[in-house]
């Protein structure tokens, strides 16, 4: 009875411990490092700061003085609204020993449907910080205008029948350099739209006859790689024009790219993107051969490529989950607004302003007349299939407005968000690890 | 903006790395998503353990043997919750003396509850609870029955599991149960059980795991049978090793022995099991 007794102790300490260690981790990885005398961490209530309309918007403080002297000033607080005007200013007055902790509960009367920018700022005799926080408050709920042209359906049937009017001769050549034991690798290349020559790579794993494809679109100027991270799915990633290994005619930098024949909407750079994108799609199509489910193609990306992401699954009904991060460019009118209250500017308006500021000619009027083909927000209605999208609160190049905006006008009712609420031009470790079992939802995959 | 990308990379690099084989733990099966378990399971004792836990030696042509056949079913009913049933097929031989056993089959006890996680840690680990019935599916003459206590019960089931740090290893998995079981009868039981299993996959399809299991009954009957499924009073440490091999994406079959080294008031028993795993 001794050993048995003995090893259920041991046992249940054991268990007792990993959980108290799970969550410790947990609550590490969520904090940010923190470097001076004294630190100030702001907490809300949801993980995600994502709050109702009907109730208070509640943060808690984390303070820590580090010095051994005591520290007497105060926190205010300000909260402002995506256009940088002022909503409320507060403060509360703290007194802290030296070496000590203090925790303080921030009550902040309910607001509208929006992203508010909240900035808690410390002020003690030897020490000044701010904290910058963004919270949302029933984000779904956002409106926007659809800018759309009368004959933006038109424009891009034109396109996909000048598309289609382009033989790909398609070259799939299978790379043994680069495979595996478990993966085939293939260079893939394919003529697209205007007779550009891009490519792709096409990673198939070997365990298997056929599977589920992970179509992959590139963020702005960033060259895709073979994805050698999937085992239940076949990788797709294609090199749009001027993209990765795509560069035989367009090869220019990131200040420029976008700016292609910027002026002229039938002959701007991302109409041979976007199209670039779905000869993607009629590829992948075209090679059940290869062990592709034709019937299971998501289609991804981050940054610009969440907004070729969204674009693709509106125009081509071939993609059946889509998923993207911080799509660029999305409700850009509303982007030029939000920009407008930045202290330095950030792409995408970094550029276009500077453009704008060069060429006398070149009216945001003009700029509009060019970009509304091309506003990914105004592709969301075409968007059919299941929808996951994330955001980082605190990005500038993706205001969460705008990304909210085009999430609630896409057409299909089976669609997920996901607000990261310290992240950036970016989401986070938890992001992916959901996606991953989304799609495998979606998908029914074991 | 390559950010993205890149975290893209190292993200389905660890989920490729960490994803668990053995999904019918602590982890939630996954909404609209099925788990079919059948397994066969032997068991056989001569020796037995007394109340004070010392090993007495069985009469020769003496002990005890089952062979059974349980189906497992856990459908995903959402993210977090799912329903899980379990019905057993039992077979036992009693040879009470030579030439002399007793044998008796049919089902036995069906477990059906659901399980919920209450928490992920990053979708990393999982917290999970798990509440069941326990219904017996065979008749209780007079009190008794072999394939089972005859009463109606039920359980609770605290669960952890989920990928082994990877400051210990880089791969593997650990789960780890607390239960605890009653049933409604003057005599009870009540019965607490911790079971831990680590996992390590020793090929990409391939691996080992090692169950610990304590158990133990508590009843105010303390008489010794040596059918441990009609035993009330008891408890024993069983550690069992498994081997795991993964065939395609939804079929796995799994194969172990165990032994119980420490007991009371039961059988100094040894066995072993074979269960297939079905992914729909």
């Amino acid at each position: 009875m001794k050993k048995i007794s003995c090893l259920t102790f041991i046992a249940l300490t054991i268990l007792f411990a990993s959980t108290l260690k799970a969550v410790a981790l947990q609550q590490k990885e969520e904090e940010a490092e923190e470097t001076g005398d004294v630190t100030l961490r702001a907490i809300p209530q949801g993980k995600d700061a994502i709050f109702k309309r009907n109730e208070n918007i509640l943060y808690k403080l984390q303070l820590q003085n580090k010095t051994n002297d005591s520290q007497v000033g105060e926190i205010s607080y300000l909260i402002t609204t995506d256009e940088g005007q002022k909503v409320s200013l507060d403060s509360v007055h703290i007194a802290m020993r030296g070496n000590s902790k203090k925790e303080l509960l921030i009550k902040i009367p309910q607001k509208k449907t929006g992203f508010y920018r909240l900035n808690f700022m410390i002020k003690l005799p030897e020490y000044d910080d701010t904290v910058r926080k963004v919270f949302g408050v029933d984000p779904d709920k956002i409106q926007s205008q659809l800018h759309r042209p009368a004959d933006f359906e038109a424009f891009w049937k034109q396109s996909r029948e000048q598309l289609e009017k382009v033989a790909p001769k398609y070259k799939v050549i299978e790379r043994r350099d680069l495979s595996t034991e478990e993966k085939r690798v293939y260079s893939v290349e394919m003529q697209s739209y205007e007779n550009f020559l891009i490519r792709g790579w096409l990673v198939v794993p070997t365990d298997g006859k056929k599977f589920p494809v992970h179509y992959r679109v590139p963020g702005y100027v960033v060259g895709l790689k073979p994805n050698m991270d999937s085992d239940d799915f076949i990788a797709f990633d294609i090199n749009v024009r001027g993209n990765g290994d795509s560069k035989d005619v367009i090869n220019v930098g990131t200040d420029n790219y976008c700016l292609i024949n910027v002026e002229n909407k039938d002959k701007y750079i991302y109409r041979g993107v976007y199209m670039d994108c779905i000869r993607g799609l009629d590829f992948l199509c075209s090679h059940p051969d290869l062990g592709i489910d034709t019937s299971k193609i998501y289609v991804e990306g981050g940054s610009q490529g969440g907004a070729l992401a969204v674009i693709t699954a509106g125009l081509d009904s071939r993609v059946k989950v889509l998923t993207m991060q911080v799509p660029l460019y999305a409700d850009i009118h509303d982007n030029m607004s939000i920009s407008a209250s930045y202290k330095s500017q950030v792409f995408p308006f970094k550029v276009f302003r500077k453009y704008n500021s060069m060429h006398p000619g070149f009216t945001w009027d003009k700029f509009f007349s060019t970009f509304d083909y091309y506003d990914p927000q105004n592709f969301a209605p075409m968007v059919k299939c299941p929808v996951l999208m994330g955001i980082g609160l605190l990005d500038q190049f993706c205001p969460p407005r705008c990304s909210m905006a085009l999430f609630n006008h896409i057409g299909s009712t089976n669609k997920e968000f996901v607000c990261v609420a310290n992240s950036t031009h970016e989401v986070n470790f938890n992001y992916f690890m959901f996606q991953n079992l989304w799609l495998r939802e979606k998908f029914r995959i074991p | 903006m390559k950010k993205v990308s890149v975290f893209t990379y190292l993200v389905l690099l660890l989920i490729a790395l960490v994803t668990p084989f053995k999904t019918f733990a602590g982890w939630p099966i996954g909404k609209y998503r099925d788990l079919v378990i059948p397994s066969f399971s032997y068991y056989t004792q001569t020796d037995h353990f007394d109340a004070k836990g010392n090993q007495i030696k069985g009469a020769p042509g003496t002990g005890f043997t089952s062979f059974s056949m349980s189906l497992y079913i856990g459908y995903g009913i959402s993210r977090r919750l799912d329903f899980i049933a379990t019905v057993p097929f039992l077979y036992t031989m009693n040879r009470l003396a030579p030439g002399n056993t007793i044998t008796n089959q049919g089902a036995g006890d069906m477990v059906a509850g659901l399980s919920y996680n209450l928490v992920n840690f990053n979708y990393v680990r999982f917290l999970s609870v798990q509440v069941s019935g326990i219904v017996p599916l065979y008749s209780n003459t007079n009190g008794s029955s072999a394939l089972g206590f005859g009463d109606f019960g039920s359980e609770v089931k605290l669960m952890f599991s989920g990928n082994l740090p990877a400051s210990i290893f880089d791969k593997g998995y650990f789960n780890a149960e607390l239960a605890y079981r009653r049933y409604y009868s003057s005599q009870g039981p009540d019965q607490v059980s911790f079971l831990g299993t680590i996992g390590y996959p020793v090929t990409k399809h391939s691996q080992v795991s090692l169950d610990l299991l304590l158990f133990r009954s508590y009843s105010s009957d303390k008489a010794y049978n040596p059918n441990f499924f009609a035993e009330r009073d008891f408890a024993f440490f069983k550690p069992s090793l498994n081997f795991g091999h993964t065939f395609t994406r939804r079929f796995s079959l799994f194969a172990g022995g165990y032994y119980v080294p420490i007991g009371l008031n039961t059988g100094v028993g040894y066995g072993g099991s074979v269960l297939a795993v079905f992914k729909i």
